[in-house]
């Protein structure tokens, strides 16, 4: 908890001292922070392994970026709203995927992730096709503020929403209802012997996931102030599973950290070459096969070999 | 137009459309069969075969050579990433496999967007194969029957490898008990090896034969992977007459629902095989999960 | 009244007859054992009773209440709780946090998503008797997946007793164990039968380990039951000692 702290008020500080292209990779880390941990939710907690993760932030994003455009609902309620629409979605997907376990389920997720990215390429009148919704404004209010549509009133927004979730997803796994997720994680069939309903637990860990990461698109889309299909694509998902593994499952804590590290080597590497996916492909293949417990994991093994 | 020629025409489609997906489903549920390992990048290894046979055919010219050179190179490109990174991961849970041919996808995707560009690459037909015949007055490629006819060879191929020779018996007997078989005095590991690479292979060759009818293109992969899983899991995981069976049904839904209905081809596809998950959870002929 | 009553029960796989037309029932506070020769339908039956399998016939019925068509999970939220022929635990949980877990499941609580101190507290009361009574104390905090063979058996036995079966399901408990580990084993389930209150229906092959534990016996052969009662009856039935020598023959 003093950690936390820590880290908040060192993160509120910030944009005292950062220069704004700082300050808006800060808050892209955030998001990605954000939609990062969602997954972790599953992946850490529940070993359900999505491959279409990017299915709740492309639904947060063109959700947001509807009720930006066409009403006049303030940007801090348009985004938990578009939050909740994910969450909503989430259950109808989860519904669905577990139907099956292990690898269907991932390729299930797959699946669903792509035929929304279809969808969305045809249902121009809602997600404006391959041109994507533009101009998705930072709408002003509650009670006529226009603080959040700033840069800096932006960043603690997004700063909010992420320890907002962050609070909420710790205080999730670590109910009893967390306990039952552990219990599938380590052996599903046990768990549902012992009398739970391992299936709605999933379709809830799923739904809680969903609304999380469509909360991180629901910020993005006024952050960067479009949403294409780009945000659907199987490509996002992949990303953001690297950055689960890489942080660390089951850690809430390392997947965001892995998503900085992604954003940042990405940046830094992207003025040298624009192949930089390569070098994340080599570098998630090294960690699964060197480093399974990711970068959060490995940090906790230094410390532990040297206070023995 | 005339109901019959139609449908004629239509069926043949769907056939030539089911070998190529056939292609990539053996090849993947080869691998799951006897290795339980699900290869995430066997849509990239068909895209690199689309690559390869484009170059081959730039080069010398000849179709015929793409279609030989391009398997055996992919074939050890598969074999060789077995060899030097899958091989480290036996003994742990089944997701490892799939996050490193995951991570795999896209360091091909992207290696291949070094070497060919990000054009969509235009692969030549043989001349003898580009030519159109009529059946029943209706106008048809003889490049989709010679690929309709190739999918039923290598089909019945195939079958004769792992019925009548000797890797294909030790294959079968690899994927029943693979302790017993290295006890007896096989490295069991070279076994895997091969069947990693024969099952890469022939997603590449299904990659240099849809070459010619879509070009060679990075959105190939992701596509690919979805298609062959879908097939490999109506028909069963691990079960090579359940990819011949789900290939059809996946080719023919792909080609009617896109005739009729061309907006929700897609979402019959994942209907389909949604239905069968619900009611027969381990695929149409896998065991029951 | 039967706690346990199965009628008419048949599975059938195909041309195959696993359980045949089982009619028995366990009675509220007997340990009762289903014995038979290897492929007698033993393992087959236990899955009926459990709901991993549905029948092709008869029924089942706990507590006056059908349950043939209910899902595992549900059978266990009515008081049957088992054991596994090949021990499962939570291996990376410590032995505590299993018998937890297994408590958590009859707390009315037990999805809470927010806070939950309190359904931790009591099920962690109820886990800790638990392994009390199956001597577990000493390892509680140790890891489930490092703890002996024996010791993981027995772990499995306490998760089931946190959950204060009405009926106690064990299928094969002394599988895969040394010839120690079998005698330790037989030793603190005789001592926790023997302390009364609890009704079990036991699978075993192991006829050395059911003489000592079981109150009533069930013979199953070719899946069809050939005897029932107590014990020594049993030992010395005709038709039983024939089933089993017609076995080795």
């Amino acid at each position: 908890m003093r950690m936390t702290l820590a880290v908040a008020v060192l993160l509120a500080l910030l944009p005292l001292g950062l220069p704004p292209y700082a300050m808006t990779l800060l808050t892209e880390a955030l998001i990605m922070g954000l939609f990062a941990m969602s997954l972790d939710l599953m992946v850490g907690y529940a070993r359900l392994i999505s491959f279409g993760h990017a299915a709740a932030y492309g639904l947060g994003a063109y959700t947001c970026g509807n009720i930006l455009l066409h009403t006049d609902i303030p940007l801090p309620l348009a985004v938990p709203m578009a939050g909740v629409f994910s969450g909503f979605i989430g259950i109808g997907i989860a519904w669905v995927c577990t139907q099956a376990t292990g690898v269907s389920f991932s390729m299930l997720t797959l699946a669903l992730a792509q035929l929304l990215y279809a969808v969305a390429f045809k249902w121009t009148s809602v997600t404006g096709a391959s041109d994507g919704l533009a101009g998705i404004p930072r709408r002003p209010g509650p009670f006529g503020t226009t603080y959040f549509s700033t840069k800096i009133g932006f960043y603690y927004l997004t700063m909010a929403c992420l320890f907002g979730s962050f609070l909420f997803a710790r205080a999730l796994v670590r109910s009893p209802f967390g306990a039952v997720l552990r219990g599938i994680r380590e052996n599903e069939a046990k768990t549902l012997s012992l009398g739970y309903n391992t299936r709605l637990y999933k379709i809830a860990v799923v739904a809680a996931s969903y609304i999380l990461g469509g909360l991180a698109g629901a910020l993005y889309a006024p952050f960067a102030g479009f949403a294409n299909t780009e945000l659907l694509f199987w490509l996002l998902s992949g990303q953001v599973l690297i950055m689960v593994i890489v942080g660390g499952t089951g850690t809430l804590v390392g997947p965001i950290l892995g998503a900085a590290f992604f954003l940042l080597v990405q940046q830094q590497l992207s003025t040298y070459t624009d192949s930089w996916a390569l070098f994340f492909g080599v570098i998630f293949i090294a960690f699964v096969l060197f480093a399974p417990e990711g970068i959060l994991g490995l940090a906790r093994r230094r410390r532990s070999v040297r206070s023995h | 137009m005339d109901v019959l020629p139609f449908l004629v025409t239509q069926c043949l489609n769907a056939l030539s459309q089911a070998a190529l997906l056939f292609f990539l489903g053996c090849g993947l549920t080869l691998i799951f069969g006897i290795m339980r390992i699900v290869n995430f990048a066997h849509g990239a290894f068909f895209m690199l075969g689309a690559y390869v046979g484009w170059s081959a055919v730039h080069w010398t010219g000849n179709f015929w050579v793409a279609l030989v050179a391009a398997p055996i190179l992919v074939g050890g490109f598969g074999a060789a990433f077995e060899l030097g990174i899958l091989r480290r991961l036996y003994g742990r849970d089944g997701h490892a496999f799939l996050m490193v041919t995951f991570g795999l996808t896209l360091v091909m995707g992207e290696a291949i967007r070094l070497l060919w560009g990000v054009e969509a690459l235009q692969v030549q037909m043989p001349v003898s194969l580009s030519d159109i015949v009529f059946i029943l007055d209706e106008p048809f490629p003889i490049y989709r029957l010679f690929l309709a006819g190739s999918g039923v060879v290598v089909a019945i191929v195939i079958w004769q490898f792992l019925e009548r020779t000797r890797l294909g018996l030790l294959i079968r007997a690899t994927s029943q008990n693979a302790e017993m078989v290295h006890a007896l005095g096989t490295d069991v590991r070279l076994v895997r090896s091969a069947v990693f690479g024969i099952g890469c292979g022939l997603a590449g060759i299904g990659g240099v034969f849809a070459a010619p009818m879509v070009t060679a293109s990075l959105g190939m992969a992701p596509n690919a992977v979805i298609d062959t899983f879908v097939i490999v899991i109506i028909g069963g995981m691990g079960s090579f007459l359940g990819s011949m069976i789900g290939a059809l049904l996946v080719a023919f839904v792909q080609v009617f629902g896109s005739y009729f209905f061309p907006d929700f081809a897609m979402a019959f596809m994942y209907l389909i095989m949604l239905t069968i998950l619900v009611v027969r959870p381990g695929g149409l002929l896998g065991k029951e999960a | 009244m039967a706690l346990l009553e199965l009628q008419g029960l048949t599975k059938r796989y195909g041309g195959i007859v696993a359980v045949d037309n089982v009619t028995m029932s366990v009675e509220p506070g007997e340990v009762r054992a289903v014995i038979g020769p290897n492929g007698a339908g033993k393992t087959s039956l236990f899955h009926l009773i459990t709901g991993v399998v549905k029948p092709t016939m008869g029924e089942i019925v706990f507590d006056g209440q059908r349950v043939t068509a209910m899902p595992a999970f549900s059978r266990c939220q009515l008081g049957m709780s088992r054991t596994f022929q090949i021990t499962a635990l939570f291996p990376e949980m410590s032995a505590r946090e299993n018998t937890r877990l297994a408590a958590q499941a009859r707390d009315k609580q037990r999805w809470r998503p927010l806070g939950g101190g309190a359904v931790f507290a009591e099920a962690s009361r109820r886990g800790d008797a638990a392994l009390e009574r199956l001597g577990l104390s000493h390892v509680a905090e140790r890891q489930a997946g490092l703890l002996s063979h024996g010791d993981q058996r027995l772990l499995e036995v306490a998760m089931a007793l946190a959950q204060q079966p009405r009926l106690l399901l064990m299928d094969e408990p002394t599988q895969g164990l040394s010839v120690e580990e079998t005698a330790q084993a037989v030793e603190v389930l005789g001592g926790l039968f023997a302390g009364g209150g609890l009704t079990v229906l036991l699978v075993e092959h192991d006829m050395e380990v059911v003489f000592r534990l079981a109150s009533k016996m069930t013979v199953l052969h070719r899946g069809s039951v050939i005897a029932d009662g107590d014990p020594a009856t049993v030992k010395a039935d005709p038709v039983v000692q024939d089933a089993y020598l017609g076995g080795y023959t």
